[in-house]
């Protein structure tokens, strides 16, 4: 054994020690730092021993010499750089646009509208958004126009030289605003609902009448953004027969390359995504942003054309998490077992749908929380305002729920006086439950979960 | 133009900059060291952070003018061709990263802590790392790997030849 790997050891023991104390069995050299990294990679039909055993992720030495190539460390000869401008304004009728300034401003190469896009909506489920915002804007974050210049600075300060004249129109912020009768319509003339799903097993009215306690209270959550530490970011060029090539940060590049086909009005065998190192998504790069205005800009200028996100960009410009608006009636039997559960979701859309019916049925299926309820009734909208679209957030509006159930499993605890755990283990599903739309479970774990967290929690109600 | 001269990975630069021009952007357009990213722009991030005359510095808040007469340390000069610096090494044993955007910016933000702090408290560590976020969440996993690195760098895990294992 020569001295360097005894030094590995001793690091890999004391790694050992400070965390899980699993023996260390990736590598016994030192670490050089080259690429790519030598991984135990087995050979074709070798069992290796899996569980147990500490791996390296194989992309963790170009992350630690920070050569990990993102979208914005990519440089293309030739290459220009995109901003868009932003309306600003949340509702507003788009009177006119007025883009001679900015193009005749030496180092701005080509300046694009809606007008410009040959289909200008997308959206995974509906295709309710703009690629940039044409007759009316519908949120503040709202692309109006777009600009590809020589230089990041010279495409920003072109923006300010794009004047835009409109017309203000009333806008609705509030979800519960937006379901009255009397509502500005975001999307005219459609309503603003623009998805709902109900679900319904036995009868809720019946179990509330069966109940000695029923429980009424409302929660809600806010809007978050992902924050990617990462911005979105790609990059768009076109070779001489007419193919389009998008670098790009998305998630989803199969969906994304569909809409650019939908949007560019292009086959799709004339797309390229290739999908990069992401900085950061959890489901904030779902759908395409900017990469139709990229595409555009470069097939105008022949040149490259790079588009990053300002940090306030992606606040007002990309999805976000629906805040919830939720609405829990609950009847427990005297033992604190629950009867009935009504539930009402209002879910803030924000202006465009994106993944709000994903959201909104995961939310309506799971918002019974993973509990043993004879009686339910959910009904659950979602609801457009004029504010920044709502999209995918991990979990997908079950967080949301989690928030409002077991706050009130908690509210239900505390006015009985029976145990926070205790009476989770009396509602909790077991082997053989039945979810609210049908759905038989198997490998139900929930109390033993719960008894495992307690226990190292040192709770003091758990008979160990 | 202003003329400026600074040493960045230990190699000695001549540069011309527009006065506008920040750190971060002499590093990564002028000098092709894409390591420090750009995230928020505003100095809250932090995952531009360089070492800067041995102080980490958000390199986004700083002008490329003021780092004249400096010497910057990037993540790009952190490791050897031989060895990876103990801090990378330890982020790379831990699974510290997950999206490595945060990484280059934390793993240098480690490295003025330790060599200002060679033996931090689990809390030094958390607030040497306070000016960086992660979005991925994987900050347990950082610190661990941090105080790993100071325990290597300290000499407690020694090389059997006595040679210091630490790249720098």
């Amino acid at each position: 054994m020569n001295s360097k790997s005894i030094v590995d050891e001793k690091l890999h023991a004391a790694v050992a020690d400070s965390t899980t104390g699993l023996p260390l069995l990736v590598r016994s050299e030192m670490l050089p730092a080259v690429f790519p990294v030598d991984l135990l990679v087995p050979d074709a039909r070798q069992q290796t021993p899996a569980v147990g055993q500490r791996v390296i992720r194989t992309d963790a030495r170009q992350h630690g010499l920070g050569q990990t190539p993102y979208i914005d460390d990519m440089v293309i000869p030739g290459m220009l750089y995109a901003r868009i401008k932003r309306a600003g304004v949340a509702s507003a009728r788009i009177l006119g646009i007025d883009t001679r300034e900015a193009e005749a401003m030496p180092g701005v190469m080509a300046v694009i509208t809606g007008r410009d896009i040959p289909v200008n909506s997308f959206g995974p489920s509906l295709q309710d958004q703009p690629v940039l915002a044409t007759e009316r804007v519908f949120h503040a974050g709202d692309g109006v126009a777009a600009v590809a210049a020589v230089s990041e600075q010279i495409a920003a300060e072109a923006l300010a030289k794009i004047r835009v004249e409109y017309e203000r129109l009333p806008a609705v912020f509030d979800p519960l605003e937006a379901l009255k009768d009397d509502a500005p319509k975001v999307h005219p003339p459609a309503g603003n609902i623009y998805a709902r799903k109900v679900i319904c097993r036995g009868s809720v009215e019946q179990g509330f009448a069966d109940s000695k306690h029923v429980f009424e209270q409302q929660y809600r959550t806010q809007m978050v953004e992902h924050v990617p530490i990462e911005p979105h970011a790609a990059i768009a060029l076109w070779d001489a027969n007419g193919r389009v090539t998008v670098y790009s940060s998305l998630g989803r590049i199969t969906l994304g390359r569909a809409d650019l086909a939908r949007t560019l009005r292009m086959p799709i065998n004339r797309i390229r995504l290739v999908g990069t190192f992401v900085g950061g998504n959890f489901g904030g790069k779902n759908e395409i942003t900017q990469e139709p205005v990229l595409a555009l800009l470069a097939r105008k200028t022949g040149r490259p054309v790079k588009g990053v996100y300002t940090r306030t960009e992606e606040f007002t410009a990309s999805t976000t998490r629906h805040p919830f608006i939720m609405d829990y009636k609950t009847g427990v039997d005297s033992n604190g077992r629950i009867l009935a559960r009504k539930v009402r979701l209002v879910l803030d859309g924000g202006a465009y749908c994106s993944w709000s019916e994903t959201t909104l049925g995961k939310a309506a299926i799971l918002s019974t929380g993973p509990y043993k309820i004879e009686h339910v009734h959910v009904e659950a909208m979602a609801v457009y305002t004029n504010k920044t679209m709502t999209g995918a957030m991990r979990g997908f509006g079950a967080p949301q729920v989690c928030f409002a159930y077991e706050s009130q499993m908690d509210e239900i605890a505390s006015t009985l006086d029976i145990d926070p755990l205790e009476i989770r283990m009396r509602n909790a599903f077991v082997n053989g439950s039945i979810s609210p739309t049908g759905q038989v479970l198997h490998s139900v774990v929930v109390r033993e979960s719960l008894l495992n967290a307690a226990r190292r929690m040192n709770w003091p109600e758990v008979d160990s | 133009m202003i003329d400026i001269s600074l040493t960045v990975n230990g190699g000695r630069h001549e540069l011309s900059v527009s006065p506008e021009t920040t750190l971060l952007g002499l590093l990564r357009n002028q000098l092709g060291l894409t390591g420090a990213k750009l995230g928020c722009d505003v100095g809250d991030c932090g995952a531009c952070t360089v070492i800067i005359d041995g102080r980490s510095v958000n390199a986004c808040l700083m002008l490329a003018a003021q780092a004249d007469g400096c010497s910057v340390l990037t993540i790009e000069g952190l490791a050897t061709r031989e060895q990876l610096h103990p801090i990378q090494q330890a982020f790379e044993v831990h699974a510290s990263l997950q999206c490595g955007f945060c990484g280059p910016g934390i793993i240098l933000s480690a490295k003025a802590l330790l060599d200002g702090n060679p033996d931090p408290s689990r809390q030094d560590v958390r607030e040497g790392l306070s000016g960086n976020l992660c979005r991925c969440t994987g900050y347990a996993k950082m610190i661990e790997a941090v105080l790993q690195a100071a325990c290597v760098m300290r000499g407690e895990t020694e090389d059997v030849d006595g040679k210091s294992k630490a790249g720098s």
